[in-house]
């Protein structure tokens, strides 16, 4: 390089990270917050029987939203990840009635999961359609299909090693929230730290300009649905063996639960600006919530009316901020 | 403002004309600790045409934002007829009657141009539209203003240059008296900016007070009564028209003489490395030419003329529909964007915001993007790599950041230029497309880009070099071709031709 341009050596380098860690913590102080709060209105909420229980309700709401994040990372939307759950307990009930291995079982839901997120990946890089329309197509199929499979029955699950995996605890510690763990890290490391991560976030940026520097764009667009729909399925073995049952008509609502703990965890939907841990807090906000106000007998019905309130407040300060930078 | 009760309406009257219309005193912006704008002081007269120039990053974006109420000032004052005036919203600056046309149209591409012109004003009766009222006011403003849009068409259907005027047009409807035309020309047509020309004249004998911002100095001594110079957010100094010349001008702007801005060198011609015959393919037709080692390879021609429509087909973005693609003397497929990366062409498209950069992403990720398959650790990217690899572009290039987190759109032009140029140089190429590089690229960014060229030659890459500024493809290419109509109107070896007859072939006149 010849260019010997010496008037921008006097730049001040100063780089500004610090914001998402502060919006982090801010996140997380508020979690601590509401549980102090809590913990002093009712008592009970700091009992292991409470916290265990409040551990296993947030589960799975945070590992749909870490899949979700992927494909809201890209810009898109995955409406079908509570119907995806509640069709994983159909397939695993059927396949442990029929005397299929567990471990067998599991892995063959996984796969469907996969194969119904290809089908997204298809169905918008192929085929054109908008993420939110074909997400809502297989939301309502799916559960259509869950029903003519069990003939709109439930389906029992009489495995006990497979049931009793929910309710049991290692170092203390709920089997379901280890899950979370298990899912986490690995997805830290993907999206913080692998090329494809930085891919999500070009995609999600300006599609044109990621396709001009190389990036495969399709790929990308299919991988974030396949995680999405595969983590859903994931979801729904936990649930399998937290209720005992194969229902498709389970886990009713939980996309919208899911969506919620990814934008209140800073998420944006127009794309490009995400993380892990953030609808990660953001589900166990959205959890302690539901308890709290459980346990302090508020009607159950405030409970959807505070978290719209949440979502509304934390996303304004987020832009805010931005804004503000 | 005190006014003696005694003073008579002519005295008032005087004191009015005398007054300018707009001051800025010691107005200011601070991002942080850089001063996008140091303390400026600067009065605007009433009915004067007064130009703005300087590097990008000088801080001419930032005083019209602060001017528009898109920003809010760090410090200073804004007085308007002698009063002081906050411009804490668009809305406020747009009530006062201050008004600004952009560079890049932000307008709505699926509304008329009729809806367009009257947004955020339309005329109702019993609160619905008259949309065939509106039809009609529009055509007629536009129709005075000597524009040859029908205000019934779909604002997208026009071409950007049309869309500029109509953007123009929409400003003067809203009772304007301070005006504002940032870079306007940059993706006009000669026809298209002499017509804007003649309107900015007629807003000035109507009494409206014009800044005009430009990189263009042909266009500043064509146009202005006055004319500033800003340095690095410094206010640096005011001229009248009549008692400066360009050499003074740019040499406010940069400590440089303007014969060094075409920076050629002689460079031997290499090996053919790209070759294309009777390349066809959406927007253009039978386009046959080649590139050698060593050399730039102009294409000049009028938006739309196919041009980048060509380059995107070369690139892999739209394959072409006929004729055959020589590399190094194979014949290549190019089906997709990676199969041209994989042979060593690269791309700086033509519009930075929606081809070029990731704009809400941190810098260094955009230089990267191209190379993040090569900087892996297995399946981790190496970050201290990752880190370095911006950090020498943001050095070689000199880009102004605080750093390679910096957000790409906080970024000026200039810069953002360098980032997309920086994308290919942290990648490598053999064939490097340069689609309008210097498009609201200031002066001094533009010699460096120039000169890089050469630093590419020099290491055996060719160029194609695409502008619709006559002189930048006429002082730098080796081969010039001249596209029109999607086809190839006429070659020439550099400066065998005059420029006129350049011109005239890209325009079709004979």
């Amino acid at each position: 390089m010849t260019t010997t341009t010496e008037t921008g050596t006097d730049t001040p380098v100063a780089p500004k990270r610090n914001y998402s860690v502060l919006f982090a913590l801010t996140l997380l102080g508020l979690l601590l917050l509401l549980c102090t709060g809590l913990a002093i209105a009712n008592p009970i909420f700091l009992s292991e029987l409470n916290i265990t229980n409040l551990l296993r309700q947030g589960s799975m709401i945070a590992i749909l939203a870490i899949g979700q994040t992927f494909v809201i990372i890209t810009a898109g939307i995955d409406l079908s990840v509570g119907a995806i759950a509640g069709f994983s307990t159909v397939i695993i009930a059927m396949l442990l009635q029929a005397g299929v291995a567990p471990w067998l079982a599991i892995v063959i839901t996984l796969l469907v999961g996969l194969g119904i997120g290809i089908f997204h990946g298809f169905g918008i890089t192929r085929m054109g359609l908008p993420p939110f329309i074909i997400t809502l197509a297989t939301m309502t199929s799916l559960r259509g299909i869950g029903l003519l499979m069990t003939r709109g029955s439930t389906i029992s699950i009489n495995n006990t090693g497979f049931t009793d995996f929910s309710t049991q605890s290692f170092l203390r510690i709920p089997s379901l929230f280890w899950m979370v763990i298990l899912v986490a890290v690995p997805a830290y490391i993907f999206l913080d730290h692998t090329r494809w991560g930085r891919y999500l976030f070009a995609v999600g940026s300006n599609p044109e300009s990621a396709r001009l520097s190389g990036v495969r764009v399709g790929r990308i667009v299919f991988m974030a649905y396949a995680l999405s729909a595969f983590f859903a399925a994931f979801v729904g073995v936990l649930l399998a063996t937290r209720i005992g049952i194969g229902n498709a008509t389970q886990a009713d609502g939980w996309e919208l639960q899911a969506i919620a703990s990814t934008v209140i965890g800073g998420t944006s939907l127009f794309g490009a600006i995400g993380s892990i841990h953030g609808p990660l807090i953001g589900a166990f906000i959205l959890a302690v919530i539901n308890n709290g106000a459980n346990l302090l007998n508020v009607n159950s019905f405030w409970q959807r009316i505070i978290t719209g309130f949440l979502i509304i407040v934390i996303v304004f300060f987020d832009q805010m901020r931005r804004r503000g930078r | 403002m005190m006014t003696a009760p005694t003073a008579t309406a002519t005295a008032q009257a005087t004191a009015q004309a005398d007054q300018p219309i707009l001051e800025l005193r010691g107005l200011q912006k601070n991002y942080g600790q850089v001063q996008a704008l140091k303390p400026a002081s600067l009065a605007f007269r009433r009915g004067e045409i007064h130009a703005i120039v300087g590097e990008n990053g000088a801080g001419k974006s930032t005083l019209i934002k602060l001017l528009t109420g898109v920003i809010r000032r760090s410090g200073g004052e804004v007085l308007l007829d002698g009063a002081p005036v906050a411009l804490a919203s668009p809305e406020e600056a747009i009530a006062h009657g201050i008004n600004a046309v952009h560079q890049e149209v932000v307008l709505c591409r699926h509304l008329t141009v009729a809806a367009n012109v009257f947004l955020g004003d339309e005329q109702t009766r019993y609160g619905l539209l008259r949309k065939r009222q509106m039809t009609r006011d529009a055509q007629r403003i536009l129709d005075e203003m000597g524009f040859n849009i029908p205000a019934g068409a779909m604002l997208g259907s026009l071409t950007i240059g049309q869309q500029q005027l109509v953007a123009t047009a929409r400003a003067t409807v809203r009772g304007t008296r301070f005006m504002i035309f940032d870079e306007p020309t940059a993706y006009l047509t000669r026809q298209e900016a002499a017509e804007l020309f003649t309107l900015i004249r007629r807003f000035k004998d109507e009494g409206m007070t014009i800044v005009y911002i430009s990189h263009r100095m042909e266009e500043v001594f064509e146009l202005a009564d006055r004319v500033s110079v800003l340095r690095d957010g410094t206010l640096v100094g005011t001229r009248d028209i009549d008692e400066t010349t360009e050499t003074e001008l740019v040499s406010l702007m940069i400590n440089r003489t303007l014969d060094q801005i075409y920076h050629k060198e002689q460079i031997p011609r290499g090996a053919v490395l790209l070759e294309t015959r009777g390349l066809t393919g959406k927007g253009f037709r039978e386009i046959s030419l080649s590139v050698h080692a060593g050399e730039i390879v102009g294409l000049y021609g009028l938006i739309g003329a196919g041009r980048s429509e060509f380059a995107l087909s070369l690139f892999g973005r739209h394959p072409a529909t006929a004729g055959e693609i020589c590399w190094k003397g194979q014949p290549v497929r190019i089906r997709d964007v990676n199969a041209a990366i994989g042979l060593g062409i690269a791309l700086a498209p033509e519009s930075r915001r929606d081809q070029g950069l990731n704009l809400n992403l941190p810098i260094g990720l955009n230089l990267n993007l191209p190379v993040y398959d090569r900087i892996t650790f297995g399946p981790l990217v190496a970050a201290r790599e990752e880190a370095s690899r911006a950090d020498r572009q943001i050095a070689d290039l000199a880009i102004k950041t605080p750093g390679r987190r910096t957000l790409a759109s906080s970024m000026s032009g200039g810069n953002q230029q360098k980032i997309v140029i920086g994308k290919w140089l942290n990648h490598g190429a053999e064939v490097f497309i340069f689609d309008e590089p210097t498009v609201g690229v200031d002066v001094g960014t533009k010699a460096e880009i120039y000169r890089l060229f050469a630093a590419l030659l020099k290491r055996g890459a060719g160029i194609i070099l695409i502008s619709s500024y006559l002189p930048e493809v006429y002082e730098l290419a080796d081969t010039l071709h001249v596209f029109r109509g999607g086809r190839m109107a006429g070659t020439h070896r550099y400066r065998d031709a005059a420029d006129e007859v350049v011109l005239a072939e890209a325009i079709g006149v004979e």
